[in-house]
């Protein structure tokens, strides 16, 4: 795939379907397996998520611009918001042993995905990028439990 | 992306039917439904999954709710039909043991 997909949604939780079946249709044409078009899906709804509750916190109409790129065996997903900014430190998955609601989106993505990274060295925002290696797939997952 | 709940009261138990994506647009609506029922006398509730095909963490957090609600109000608390896709979820964030699982909602009645 030489040129990246790009989608651009609102910062509205009733696009996140949207976001979602583009995305579906996307690995679908790359014959990415269920199993990790499952879990990859899962992984840029709960980035998105995040940006909707932490970073524009409330307002519906600010932009969330996905980009996605699949080159070789390489998944990359990046996640543009422009709203508040956080240390990257800060963004970490809680303790699972303490059962309780909420917090488990970072931890999601963490599992699932290769490489997380999150880039706040600009004006507004924060640039999410994840990468997963296809080939590998849900074996690197089962390896990180 | 829309969600539909069913609530079928019998005796001693109910269950919600859950049909749609359970995601941030729609975990409240599943919350709202939830939430009155461990104020009534059924024993058991059951959260029919059957009809849901993706479930985020807001949903989970949702069902954590409820289960944490059972235990205040001794209801029994249960979860039947996870599809792979929603079980995974699940499995992912080690939350699979936790809740009482059944393959069936009749199982889940009957049990």
């Amino acid at each position: 795939m030489s040129q990246p997909i790009k989608l651009s949604i609102p910062s509205d939780p009733k696009y996140l379907g949207l976001i979602r079946k583009v995305l579906q249709e996307l690995l679908t044409c790359h014959n990415v397996p269920d199993d990790t078009a499952r879990r990859l899906i899962l992984c840029v709804d709960e980035a998105c998520a995040n940006v909707i509750k932490h970073s524009y916190e409330g307002p519906c109409d600010e932009p969330i611009e996905a980009t996605f790129t699949i080159e070789g065996d390489d998944f990359k997903v990046q996640i543009r918001d422009y709203g508040k900014q956080c240390k990257s430190d800060q963004i970490k998955p809680r303790c699972l042993e303490d059962i309780k609601p909420g917090g488990l989106g970072t931890h999601f993505i963490n599992e699932i995905m290769d490489e997380v990274s999150y880039c706040t060295d600009r004006a507004k925002g924060t640039l999410l990028t994840m990468i997963k290696k296809l080939k590998t797939g849900l074996a690197s997952t089962e390896d990180k439990r | 992306m829309s969600i539909d709940l069913k609530l079928d009261k019998a005796e001693d138990t109910v269950t919600i039917t859950v049909t749609g994506d359970i995601d941030m647009s729609s975990s409240t609506k599943v919350r709202d439904a939830l939430a009155p029922l461990f104020k009534n006398n059924s024993k058991v509730i059951v959260v029919d999954l059957a009809g849901v095909s993706y479930i985020d963490s807001s949903g989970i957090a949702t069902l954590v709710e409820g289960l944490q609600w059972s235990h205040s109000s001794k209801n029994k608390f249960r979860l039947a039909a996870l599809s792979p896709g929603v079980k995974d979820v699940f499995e992912i964030a080690r939350l699979l043991s936790v809740f009482e699982v059944f393959d069936t909602k009749e199982q889940a009645l009957v049990e």
